[in-house]
């Protein structure tokens, strides 16, 4: 083979016999083809996540037993129930539920929002960095949901804590201990599923974008 | 619906355009050669797509380690383009419109059935030209096995530089600077030279 150089082989590349495969009829049955799209894949992956993280949410925060479940286990800690528990309790309650509907639907309306500003005619960077922005609004949700169950949990245990102390309700140190450690353990197993997923999914969803934001970033580094 | 002028049973004139076409439908004459014309929005868009199929088969091919892989990805580039056909309608160039939407398909939306190669598998690409013994055919056939030995980003530089778009396009499709582009096309041209020689 002589020398190769590619611009000599421009024309070559360019008039290489490409046949025309397609007719007519066979490009419009294409248009009723189902689509293998890996945007589409993130999507209902992600609807499927924000439902579920929702659902969740809403059904912890929502009903109206778990306070007196709560405060069921609270008794037999040896605290008395009264009015003021009740109230302090319920407002704790009140905030929570409040603040995760008004997380929810801002977040609604930015899923959608970043969804549709993914485009297939924008230029690479930008259409690669759209997608990876609307997985990040989803993970952000997650993130921010792991966070409520942190602060739900938290104000829970300071408010028992402040019962016993208020009541001083004599107690064995291994209940204090054990109620704590019990808080603990759950919302901590609670973080780790949530976080293992969100590595795991995000991960894999995401390491093929970034590969190829990283080969434009590269690019766009490199020395002049 | 628009006011073409008709020259022969598949040619019209439209805005100073000729335009072979077997998908107009004709509403009512006006005078002359003139007519009211019905263009269906699918078979206008089945018409481009065939115009320009070249383009799609070259990326197809580029972006696929084989024969089902290619023929998928070509119909996932179609619906794409027509899923975005609206938008794209006057707004750009068709070949950036066609450019972005294959390179975006291939390389960010296309999920493969077959498991990729290794990048230095170098056989895999042989089968395209089987059957052609021609010179030029086996060059083409190398060439192309060795730019699929390169990353994503590099293949589109190099197929938009051998198509022969300007820097400034091949920059804007890919949202890099020109001058990047242009720095990092000379040094592939080293790469390709290399690899070319090596396996000739």
């Amino acid at each position: 083979m002589p020398e190769f150089d590619l611009d000599s082989f421009k024309k070559t590349w360019q008039e290489q016999p490409v046949e025309p495969k397609y007719d007519n009829a066979e490009i419009l049955q294409m248009l009723n083809k189902k689509s293998r799209n890996y945007v589409k894949y993130i999507f209902w992956i992600s609807v499927i996540e924000f439902v579920l993280f929702t659902a969740f949410g809403l059904f912890y925060i929502l009903q109206n037993k778990e306070s007196n479940t709560f405060l069921t286990s609270l008794q037999k800690l040896g605290v008395e129930k009264n009015e003021q528990m009740q109230d302090i309790l319920d407002n704790i309650y009140l905030i929570i539920k409040i603040f995760t509907l008004l997380i929810t639907g801002y977040f609604v309306i930015k899923f959608y929002k970043n969804y549709r500003k993914i485009k297939v005619e924008e230029d690479l960077k930008e259409f690669i960095s759209r997608i990876i922005k609307f997985k990040k609004t989803v993970n952000a949700f997650i993130l921010i949901n792991i966070l409520i169950v942190v602060v739900f949990t938290s104000a829970l245990t300071i408010f028992g804590i402040y019962a016993i102390q208020k009541q001083n309700t004599e107690l064995a140190s291994s209940s204090i201990v054990a109620f704590i450690i019990s808080f603990i353990i759950s919302t901590v197993l609670c973080i780790v599923l949530i976080w293992a997923y969100y590595r795991l999914v995000y991960g894999i969803l995401i390491k093929r974008l970034d590969k190829n934001l990283t080969q434009l970033k590269e690019i766009d580094a490199q020395e002049k | 619906m628009i006011i073409g002028k008709l020259v022969s049973k598949r040619i019209l004139i439209i805005h100073f355009q000729i335009i072979k076409f077997s998908n107009f439908q004709i509403i009512s004459y006006l005078r002359g050669n003139y007519y009211i014309i019905l263009i269906s929005k699918e078979k206008e868009f089945a018409q481009l797509i065939k115009d320009n199929q070249g383009l799609i088969i070259k990326v197809s091919r580029l972006y696929t380690n084989s024969l089902e892989d290619e023929e998928d990805l070509f119909q996932e580039i179609v619906l794409q383009l027509w899923r975005s056909y609206d938008s794209f309608k006057g707004n750009s160039k068709i070949s950036t419109w066609m450019y972005r939407v294959a390179l975006n398909t291939a390389i960010t939306l296309f999920r493969k059935k077959s498991k990729s190669l290794p990048t230095n598998e170098l056989d895999i690409n042989h089968r395209d030209f089987i059957e052609d013994d021609d010179d030029k055919q086996q060059q083409i056939s190398l060439l192309y096995t060795v730019i699929k030995t390169l990353p994503n980003v590099e293949r589109a530089i190099v197929m938009m530089y051998l198509d022969d778009l300007p820097y400034k396009d091949i920059a804007e499709n890919l949202g890099i600077t020109e001058v990047n582009a242009r720095v990092k096309m000379n040094r592939l041209k080293k790469v390709l030279k290399e690899k070319m020689e090596k396996h000739a």
